[in-house]
């Protein structure tokens, strides 16, 4: 018996053994990929020190003039902490506040003292953060001085609250800068903090028609809501989170379906650029509001008459601090709230750039928008000559055994024969973004290291693509999704992002193949992004199209610390901006801050979301950007009517998209693509040479010049003027329009000047 | 029935849809438009309709819980203003043209304009139906019919109307559930009958319980009566639709003129709610659902689109929050009317569906040559979309080109439209070639019969003969014929397996094989119209996957149950009796494999005849060479049968809780490490 039992003892020795040997292998798996995830803070500044303060702003009961410029004079009334600004030329006035004249008389105590109040802010006592905090109706304590040109006051709300802040309020040149800095803000009482800042909510109001004009909604392209009286029809306004809604914060919650499986409602557009503006028209006097800092946690608010009171108004909405949904247990039945542990801390800081004369209307807005972002280098000119692009799908992937299999759609060999068939037919320059080219297939992501799959040639052929398109003029991008994790072909285990209730984020897709996909944390997707770069230029090609973290923005919570967007902000611009030093860098709706790394745009939205209190579509951002930046389009094969959608490229400038494969669409049923329905090139191929030809004559003419003023005629023809003396005129009427001596028939266009 | 079928083809085909992530954009319509292809699945297409405008108020008048529209020929709409007790006449743009019956309505739910400009209307709370001229004067009004067919206790809660061009109504009374009320104008309203029935669908279970059921428990039940149907319209032909709630296949009806439905659908693609029902222009018919969504059917009643949807709460032109009404304009603009938002929403065509509702135009007028050219731009914009590759197919047809008729129908999964088709392709090479066929065959009979006269007289086919019989004396080939054998006397052939050492591995193993090759190629490469898997998908390894885990998993339980009910039977033995009993199949399965080429739908039943033959057959062999085999009794044979798919059965569960609990084992496992990584790590 005694002989036997060691020989019992060495399979347990074993086995032990290599526990231990798998323990060690996991440890040091941890310390490797643990250090690479170490990114959590980025290299920028969001704050600046306070200003120089000089005398004393003296107390008085009206307003008092505490800045002037060569062309406006602003005043201050500060028990009210409100502005007023006076064009010297025409004796326009904006007010910050409603005065007590124009007061209808008509609300409630609570939106009395909003509306009559320069600041108001919402507080969080305990979980709840529905307190507003305004100068009318808190009892608090203001202290002005002058500064360099314009004032510094600081505000102190006592009562249950007990915060501080300080504004500076300056005014130089046509530019009106309202700034809170982040050292100026103090929460006093612990459990009571402040939530949201709104910084003069009124700035520029008007009631109900009193005064023609319209309001500028960054949604979209662009669009305008009027002046007039909307009779009480809306019960909300425009209330867009600059950057997108905050996967780190909200729950996504699962819109209704149809048959309860089929998602009908489509998510609405995201404010990519941080601007709003007013224009009184018949005053000629507007300004476009420029969110310069603290615009990562910013809402734009642009609410017609009716909604809660009869002003119409639209303002910058900071949100500091906000309360947020704790599930209890992994069935996430029990949930209790709880309230962020730190603020944003960066400037509160709004830019109001004022225009008057022939300047005070969208287009005006758009050529300040865009001085001002080539001024502060946000934006670089790039190369805008005139490319169409056709993208490609390389392979996916469906489900198969226990396993997946590849559905090749477009190999790197007939990529090259699909451009050097357009390039036959007299379609040069193309753009074209590889998707689906890695290994594994579309969805296999994220992509860390330059490796195409097999089945569409592997690296050396997406090499030998790269490399002699280049040559003849045709530039192929390498798409990448450096947001996603695919939780079937990627560890999920260290480097998801965690949500701020420290639950892993998840997005389900409804996927025929795969369904959860998780966002990578933003150090994993920078450190991930530096090694595709390296690679991919390493391998001489040196083009990458970036998705997801160019248009996604989230707070979230590792290793038991709270990381927020502005965290996110700057590790995505790093990343982005080390990228762009190794590669050409284009960007999938691009936001604000990245503006300045991208060589184009792509996927630029050419319409609204078509909310119900949108009087107008814009092309605002195509205003700006045209002449800076390229922009390509939405892909036209999706598009229903075909028609209008080419003439809204005509017009706005923006250069036309397809996506094609060289396989038929049919093939994808069975994979997480199927709902690109019509991809075939050959059921394309002569819409592209159409589009081309037509769009590139036109791109010809306004060759790196910029829209300086768009505007629809009395006979509704939309008129584009550029600032080579190309004026474009699209009609989208049924039939044939004239402005002047200039015809334009039904459903199309004419191109004057710049001959 | 319906919901259960759709979870079904959701379990099954996993039909879902995929929000790619942010990979496509689509167009900045705030709902996406799904269609329906050829094997039923649902799928995604361009837009079809997009939100064009709104009509909040008409002039200065607002609505107000508004519950019915209808438009005039001159394009006026006539809205039931329920909530203000009136009818209000307005354009397309807002204004208000006339305000009809205010003081006479009290809850005026159903409204009806005729051609000649008479505003009919359904009273609810008056308990009538009031009819109106043009300039708004009350003209007529009828009551609870008189009639003793009616039905005393029956009461008159008008809600809807409709009227057809010889002045007879046609009204929806709520709580009615005998059908549509007709009404004759003459004599001051005859009730003419009950129209359009709804039927209460009796199921099986509800068949099984009422059979066991007391009364008591029976009057407890759910009680079983037909629907009310909740809206009607009438097109230009004076056909009547209904739409019924909850009303499954039959939720949409298209009634002729004796109150039959002339549409079977049961694609399962109805609306759950249906609120109301519009004729179009072009033979199709459109279906609100009250909580948004909008469908468009063909007149067969096949789903062409269904787009809209819940309004979320962020405003967004073109959702609903609750729909009470859709009419249909010249210009196929649809015009939806939401009671909640007190509005009308204005959805125009896009260029797409203008293209298919103009192929759909020209089709129905015999203009096929013409309908071509829509549906050709229809299938470059989406090649996927299978109802414009039907309409192709079926142009072809009528152009008699049935080659390419053929090719669309096949493309469009049309089984019809394919089996005309090829009908006529058939017939055209039986026409070209029936002489020589005919010749052919008289040859072969004739050298036949001159080979066996010959073959009499000088015995010319010796030496063939002894080669076969030398070929037969091999042990192989002898197996081989003994298990074909098997097909016409299994219980001889059963006791040679059982007692004369005819059982085996190889040769069963090499039947087996062949009866996977026949499976596979039979499965996948048979006629179209036999097809029962989708074009294009193979999955050849799991389909011999689960035949050989059948054949092992039978003959496992067949042999664990023989040997403890004393059967004689080795595992080899039932393995060879079990696969020697395929051999029907493999005999048969060639001969279905040609005729489904050769048959259209009409002579299909053949190939379905033999096929039952065959599946038959291998149960009776198969069912003897167990019984030989094991040396059993006829009914020991059927209790160790019973007792063996008892076994599968069991072996089944025993599989499925082994993974269960496995993967919940892993499931833990994982769980302990990732969470010790996380903890220990950071």
């Amino acid at each position: 018996m005694d002989t036997k039992k060691p020989r019992r003892l060495l399979p347990v020795i074993i086995i032990c053994a290599a526990v231990l040997l798998i323990a060690a292998i996991v440890v040091a798996v941890i310390i490797i990929t643990g250090s690479e995830t170490d990114i959590v803070k980025g290299t920028h500044s969001h704050t600046s020190p306070l200003p120089a303060l000089g005398a004393k702003v003296e107390a008085s009961q009206d307003y008092v003039k505490v800045a002037e410029s060569d062309n406006y004079i602003l005043y201050y009334y500060e028990p009210r902490f409100s502005i007023r600004l006076e064009n010297k030329k025409t004796g326009a006035v904006l007010d910050s506040t409603v005065s007590d004249e124009k007061d209808d008389g008509r609300n409630n105590a609570s939106w009395t003292a909003y509306m009559k109040s320069g600041i108001v802010l919402t507080a969080i006592i305990g979980t709840l953060n529905t307190y507003q905090v305004d100068m009318n109706s808190v009892q608090n304590e203001i202290s002005t001085w002058y500064t360099d040109n314009g004032i510094y006051a600081k505000i102190h709300f006592k009562g249950n609250y007990d915060f501080e802040l300080g504004v500076e309020v300056a005014l130089s040149g046509d530019d009106l800068t309202v700034r809170i800095p982040d050292e100026s803000i103090a929460e006093h009482k612990e459990g009571t903090y402040i939530s949201t800042v709104g910084v003069f909510p009124f700035l520029g109001y008007t009631y109900l028609d009193e005064q023609d004009g319209y309001m500028l909604v960054p949604d979209g392209n662009g669009a305008l809501i009027y002046l007039d009286n909307k009779e009480g029809r809306y019960t909300t306004g425009f209330s867009g989170l600059i950057y997108g809604i905050d996967d780190g914060m909200t729950n996504r919650t699962a819109t209704s379906t149809l048959w309860e499986h089929y998602e009908t409602v489509t998510s609405a557009n995201t404010v990519t650029a941080p601007v709003f503006g007013m224009a009184h028209t018949e005053d000629e006097q507007a300004y476009l509001g420029i969110v310069e800092s603290g615009d990562e946690r910013c809402s734009v608010e642009v609410v017609p008459n009716g909604v809660m009171v009869d002003y119409n108004r639209c303002f910058a909405r900071f949100l500091l601090r906000d309360v947020f949904v704790q599930p209890l247990n992994q069935s996430n039945s029990g949930t209790v709230p709880a309230v962020e542990q730190d603020r944003l801390h960066s400037d509160l800081a709004v830019r109001y750039r004022l225009l008057s004369g022939e300047n005070a209307d969208y287009s005006g807005m758009a050529n300040a928008y865009r001085s001002y972002l080539l001024d502060t280098g946000k934006i670089q000119k790039r190369d805008t000559s005139y490319n169409t692009r056709v993208d490609m799908l390389g392979t996916e992937r469906e489900s198969f055994l226990m396993g997946t299999v590849p559905v090749t759609m477009t190999t790197a060999g007939q990529v090259g024969d699909i451009l050097n068939d357009l390039r036959g037919l007299g379609v040069q320059n193309i753009l074209t973004v590889y998707k689906g080219w890695q290994s594994g297939g579309l969805y296999d992501v994220p992509v860390s290291s330059f490796g195409a799959d097999g089945y569409i040639g592997g690296n050396s052929a997406v090499k030998d693509l790269v490399k002699q398109q280049a040559e003849l003029g045709n530039t192929v991008y390498l798409y990448d999704d450096a947001l996603s994790v695919n939780a079937a072909t990627h560890s999920t285990t260290y480097n998801v992002m965690k949500m701020v209730n420290k639950r892993t984020f998840e997005n389900k897709t409804h996927g025929q193949v795969y369904d959860t996909f998780y966002y990578l944390m933003p150090g994993r997707s920078s450190s991930d992004l530096a090694h595709l770069t390296k690679d991919i230029s390493g391998a001489g090609i040196g083009n990458i199209a970036l998705a997801g973290i160019t248009g996604t923005l989230f707070s979230y919570s590792s290793k038991g610390s709270y990381y927020s967007r502005t965290d996110t902000m700057d590790i995505y611009e790093d990343a982005v901006s080390a990228a762009d030093g190794s590669c050409n860098v284009i960007a999938e709706r691009p936001n604000a801050y990245l503006w300045r790394y991208s060589d184009a745009f792509l996927d630029m939205p050419l319409s609204s979301s078509d909310y119900m209190y949108l009087d107008r579509e814009v092309p605002f951002l195509s205003m700006v950007l045209k002449g800076v930046v390229p922009t390509y389009s939405d892909y036209v094969n999706f598009e229903a009517n075909k028609k209008e959608n080419f003439l809204q490229m005509v017009e706005s400038g923006v250069y036309p998209s397809f996506y094609v494969a060289a396989e038929d669409s049919s093939k994808l049923i069975y994979t997480n693509s199927r709902n690109l329905y019509s991809l075939e090139y050959t059921s394309y191929r002569d819409t592209i040479v159409e589009y081309d030809t037509a769009l590139r004559a036109i791109a010809e003419k306004t060759s790196g010049a910029c829209i300086i003023s768009h505007e629809v005629t009395d006979s509704g023809l939309a008129k584009v003027t550029y600032d080579n003396g190309v004026v474009i005129y699209v009609n989208y009427s049924g039939s044939a329009q004239s402005d002047g001596d200039v015809t334009v028939d039904a459903l199309s266009y004419t191109v004057k000047g710049g001959e | 029935m319906q919901k259960l079928k759709r979870l079904a083809a959701a379990l099954l085909s996993a039909v879902v849809i995929c929000v790619a992530l942010s990979v496509t954009a689509f167009a900045d319509t705030p709902y996406v438009t799904y269609t329906i292809n050829g094997y039923g699945q649902i799928r995604r297409t361009q837009t079809a309709y997009l939100a064009h405008s709104t009509v909040i108020k008409f002039g200065e008048e607002s609505l107000a819980a508004p519950s019915d529209i209808c438009l005039a020929d001159d394009g006026l709409i006539y809205v039931a203003d329920s909530g203000n007790r009136r009818i209000v006449v307005g354009t397309a743009d807002g204004e208000l043209v006339r305000i009809i019956g205010e003081g006479t309505l009290k809850n005026p739910r159903g409204v009806f304009v005729t051609a000649d400009g008479s505003v009919y209307v359904a009273d609810r709370d008056a308990e009538r139906i009031f009819i109106f001229a043009p300039d708004g004067e009350l003209t007529g009004e009828y009551g609870k019919p008189a009639s003793p067919l009616y039905g005393d206790e029956v009461s008159f809660l008008p809600i809807k109307i409709v009227v057809n061009d010889a002045g007879i109504m046609f009204v929806v009374c709520e709580s009615n559930t005998n059908g549509i009320v007709e009404i004759s104008p003459t004599d001051g309203g005859t009730f003419l009958g009950y129209f359009g029935t709804n039927y209460a669908a009796v199921d099986l279970t509800t068949i099984i319980y009422r059979s066991i059921l007391t009364d008591e428990q029976r009057a407890k039940m759910v009680s079983n009566i037909p629907a009310t149907p909740t809206n009607l319209t009438i097109d230009g032909k004076g056909l009547i639709y209904t739409v019924t709630r909850g009303n499954e296949n039959d939720t949409l009806k298209r009634l002729n003129i004796a109150g039959t439905n002339m549409i079977h659908n049961t694609d399962g693609t109805y609306a759950d709610t249906p609120t109301s029902v519009a004729a179009g222009n072009h033979d199709n018919v459109y279906v609100a659902d009250q909580q948004g969504y909008i469908f468009e059917y063909n007149n067969e009643g096949e789903m062409i689109f269904v787009f809209g949807g819940p309004d979320d709460g962020t405003q967004r032109v073109g959702l609903s929050t609750m729909v009470s009404g859709i009419a249909v304009d010249k210009n196929d603009r649809i015009y939806v009317l939401d009671s909640d938002k007190a509005q009308i929403q204005i959805y125009q065509p896009t260029e797409f569906t203008d293209l298919l509702h103009s192929a759909l135009y020209l089709y129905s007028k015999g203009r096929y040559t013409e309908a071509k050219e829509p549906l050709t731009a229809i299938l470059r914009m989406n090649s996927m979309f299978d109802y414009a590759n039907k309409a192709m197919g079926r142009c072809y047809f009528r152009e008699e080109n049935y080659t390419e008729a053929l090719r669309y129908a096949r493309l469009a999964k049309d089984y019809t439209g394919y089996s005309d088709a090829y009908w006529e392709i058939r017939n055209v090479w039986l026409k070209n070639n029936i002489i020589t066929v005919i010749i052919a065959l008289v040859l072969l009979f004739v050298i036949i019969k001159l080979l066996k006269t010959l073959d009499k007289k000088k015995n010319i086919l010796a030496a063939p003969r002894a080669f076969f019989g030398k070929v037969r004396e091999k042990r192989f080939i002898d197996n081989f014929l003994y298990a074909f054998r098997f097909m016409k006397k299994p219980a001889d052939t059963a006791y040679g397996i059982a007692a004369e050492g005819r059982e085996g591995w190889l040769m069963p193993s090499l039947l087996l094989l062949i009866f996977m090759v026949e499976f596979v190629l039979n499965k996948y490469t048979c006629g179209f119209l036999m097809k029962g898997v989708m074009d294009g998908r193979y999955e050849i390894l799991s389909d011999i996957g689960a035949i050989i885990a059948v054949v092992i998993a039978v003959t496992a339980c067949t042999y664990l149950v023989c040997t403890i009910n004393e059967g004689e039977g080795t595992v080899k033995k039932i393995y060879t009796a079990i696969c020697y009993s395929l051999t029907p199949y493999i005999i048969f399965t060639p001969l279905v494999y040609l005729l489904s080429h050769v048959l259209t739908n009409n002579e299909i039943f053949l190939t379905t005849m033999l096929s039952i033959l065959t599946y038959g057959w291998i149960a009776v062999i198969a069912f003897i060479g167990i019984k030989e085999v094991n040396n059993f009794t006829f009914w020991q044979t059927v209790k160790v049968l019973l007792l063996t798919a008892f076994t599968a059965l069991i072996l089944a569960l025993l599989i499925f809780i082994i993974y269960v609990l496995w993967a919940q084992v892993f499931g833990f496992i994982g769980a302990v490490v990732g969470e010790g990584v996380y903890r220990l790590g950071y």
